[in-house]
């Protein structure tokens, strides 16, 4: 997996052999990735969900209790974020801090209820990105991701979307789709996309909005 | 709550409802008949049997959520109500699957379509897989009688702008549509059936079959996890069961083992063949998780001149069979056309991208129309379907290639979906792949599609329909189950699910596993009852 080979094959080989191959790098990817996580885990990247966070600097709810993010993770996406949401951020520091902590939480949230088996596969995607070695070697970021700028987090992302290798449009994908839902599925973001919400009448008229 | 809401109001006259993060030690329980899953197949013959005065039991892994539940939220619905958190993805995650997980299963969050099998399906089952009883004749009262239980009828509004695109665009184009069935009673009309119906308006196994049996004495667990069947000499002699805890996806360590007469299992068909590989039973013939459909589906998205507003009205309400036995029930693949609700998280997770652009292309959402192609499965010696396996925990994974047969019927859809839509007036087109530019014109778009590249992670690929993996048939050399959904090999086991269609159906398939578990747990009931 050093040099990622591609999933593709010619168009019209023979449906045995692009199986085969196909199956080939994905076992390979799967043991690379598994290898990774034990490795991280022992070099000391932090794997561990990061529970309660300080509110003081990390601008998080202090009263959140992260349940599957580590620290690291969460630098992962503070790096990310403000790349995944270009233009949509607010401009002011403190505020685009306090609304960027936000959907981290919410991500930690979805993929608490993605069950094990997803969330080892994104406890290896995270591990992937936070271990130096093959944060280099796979997403070609040669910093820490605190030191990050969104021009470089920009291009890390572009270029996990645009390599024809699935494993890295996979890992493209998953992140853009766990933000993205965070992100404009969260009622404080509706307006960016132009949707009003449940209909006021509806609210009104219905039990559940009512009793508690 | 509310005491109109017949879930709240029969839980509140005592019906047998367990949640099993509640419980604190191991039981035993016993029935007559205990059913693994509530959705369509195992709400449909849970109440049937206990209709005919037997004991069930009925087993869900996920929760009960009902209309104190149902807000309107997308969030807070794709996390509690669909299988992992709806992150599942096929084994290397270039298809998304979209499945329900709580009670009344993917009934609860569908979005209402109700199709009989086509006679097409069916002829070719009975000719192929030595399925004669389910010909069209033989199946016609059973689709009549679930089309009554659930209020099943043509929709009479008017569609929204999202379907009437898809009607304007057919229409221009001279393709055929047809207005699609739905199962509710007195609908607003809002288009939140994707997120548990916030009105009680849909018909689906939450508010029909699950209160009928509940009604006759059922009991039910939710929260409860079918592990494994457990087997004595030649029967199946109880099953073990896990209760998740109260965040419904962490085991509490708690089990329940269930004893029973006869076990149903309605689990899904990524979840039934998964518990009977998970629990070894016999299958001489390694037939267990072969042969699964999903109906790929493709989409494409227009940008429309006037406002669309993709997330109000119901979701589906019109759709064209014009290309879905185009070249016959077994020749290149067919396909059938319909229109996806957009709801802002659902737009975001599906049309994929980040920046700036995405933030432009999801701004511009209230002008967004969309149009999906459900592609019809195995038919053809090319398109042999996918395999449930089990990962190392034991839990179901379905692995789904895609075949140069279905390939070529993706890319002519992404062509006809993109001709509608133009001829519908769109101002713009995207196919929904990595590679898709919005493209101005039908004959850009045409140029463009032709040569985008048909691979996996490229083209961003749905299902929301499970199907097969424990096939019915004569032969129990190539199937699971004869044509009564009753096991080749154990005598007091049925699968009474979408597990069993030994092909997709080439439509939405609630009405098919109503029907046909409706159909089995008549005979079933007949079989159970007789005395002595």
């Amino acid at each position: 997996m050093k040099t990622p080979q591609s999933h593709e094959h010619p168009k019209g080989q023979l449906a045995d052999t692009s199986r085969r191959s196909f199956l080939k790098t994905s076992l390979g990817g799967a043991l690379f990735l598994g290898t990774v996580s034990v490795t991280a885990g022992l070099s000391g990247c932090a794997t561990a969900p990061a529970g309660r966070i300080s509110a003081v600097g990390s601008r998080m709810n202090a009263s959140y209790q992260f349940q599957f993010l580590s620290k690291d993770d969460i630098a992962l996406f503070e790096a990310l974020l403000p790349a995944m949401f270009a233009g949509a951020l607010p401009e002011e520091p403190n505020q685009r801090q306090f609304a960027i902590a936000a959907i981290i939480e919410r991500i930690d949230q979805g993929i608490a209820k993605f069950g094990p088996p997803n969330q080892k596969e994104l406890r290896k995607l995270f591990d992937l990105l936070n271990f130096a070695p093959t944060r280099v070697t796979l997403a070609r970021v040669w910093s820490d991701w605190p030191s990050v700028s969104t021009r470089e987090a920009d291009a890390f992302l572009n270029r996990w979307r645009s390599r024809r290798i699935g494993l890295l449009n996979n890992g493209y994908i998953a992140l853009s789709k766990i933000s993205n839902v965070a992100f404009y599925g969260y009622e404080n973001h509706w307006h960016l996309s132009g949707y009003p919400g449940p209909p006021a009448w509806m609210v009104d008229s219905l039990p559940q909005f009512h009793n508690v | 709550m509310s005491m109109n809401d017949p879930i709240a109001r029969g839980l509140a006259s005592g019906w047998n409802v367990t949640d099993a993060s509640k419980l604190i030690a191991n039981k035993t329980v016993e029935a007559d008949v205990v059913v693994i899953g509530t959705g369509a197949g195992g709400g449909t013959t849970a109440e049937i049997l206990a209709r005919q005065g037997l004991s069930v039991i009925l087993v869900e892994e996920g929760r009960l959520y009902y209309q104190k539940d149902f807000k309107m939220d997308e969030l807070t619905s794709y996390a509690n109500l669909y299988q992992e958190g709806m992150s599942r993805t096929t084994a290397d995650g270039a298809i998304a699957i979209l499945q329900g997980r709580c009670v009344g299963g993917s009934t609860t969050v569908n979005w209402t379509s109700s199709f009989r099998t086509p006679d097409e399906t069916l002829t070719y089952w009975s000719q192929t897989f030595g399925l004669d009883g389910l010909q069209p004749d033989a199946m016609a009262p059973w689709f009549q009688g679930r089309e009554e239980r659930h209020t099943m009828a043509p929709w009479q509004t008017d569609p929204n702008l999202n379907n009437d695109i898809l009607r304007q665009g057919c229409d221009a184009l001279g393709y055929s549509w047809q207005v699609i069935p739905r199962n509710v009673k007195g609908c607003w009309n809002s288009g939140y059936c994707g997120v548990g119906c916030p009105t009680n308006a849909k018909q689906g196994a939450l508010l029909t079959t699950i209160p009928g049996a509940l009604d006759h004495k059922a009991q039910m667990f939710h929260g409860l996890r079918a592990d494994r069947l457990v087997m004595n000499q030649d029967r199946i002699d109880h099953l073990l069961a896990s209760a998740m805890g109260p965040d419904g996806v962490t085991p509490s360590g708690v089990t329940v083992t269930l004893k029973a007469s006869h076990f149903v299992v309605a689990a899904s068909a990524i979840g039934s063949p998964g518990l009977l590989l998970r629990s070894g039973l016999p299958d001489p013939y390694q037939r267990v998780g072969k042969r699964s459909f999903i109906h790929p589906v493709n989409a494409t998205v227009a940008r429309m001149p006037a406002k669309v507003n993709p997330f109000y009205g119901a979701p589906q309400s019109i759709y064209s069979d014009e290309f879905n036995f185009k070249y016959g029930t077994d020749g290149q693949v067919g396909y059938k056309l319909e229109v996806p609700p957009l709801h802002p998280a659902m737009a975001a997770g599906v049309v994929p991208g980040h920046g700036q652009q995405q933030r432009d292309n999801l701004g511009q959402l209230p002008w967004m129309q969309s149009v999906i192609a459900l592609l019809r499965d195995g038919f053809h010696p090319e398109s042999p379907g996918g395999t449930v396996s089990l990962r190392d925990d034991g839990s179901p994974v379905l692995d789904y290639p895609i075949t140069d047969y279905l390939w070529n019927g993706i890319r002519e859809a992404y062509l006809n979906m993109a001709e509608i839509q133009f001829a519908a007036g769109a101002e713009a087109v995207q196919a929904v792949h990595l590679d898709s530019d919005w493209y101005t014109s039908w004959n850009q778009a045409k140029a463009a599609i032709n040569e985008l590249p048909m691979k996996p992670h490229r083209a961003r690929l749905f299902t929301a329909h499970q199907m097969g993996g424990c096939s019915m048939g004569s032969n129990p050399e190539d199937s699971v189950v004869n044509g009564f959904g009753e096991h080749h090999h154990i005598a007091n086991l049925s699968i009474h699910d979408a597990s069993i269609f030994p092909t997709s159906i080439g439509a939405n398939p609630q009405l098919s596993v109503y029907a046909l578990a409706a159909r089995n747990s008549t005979r079933l009931a007949q079989k159970l009852t007789l005395p002595g």
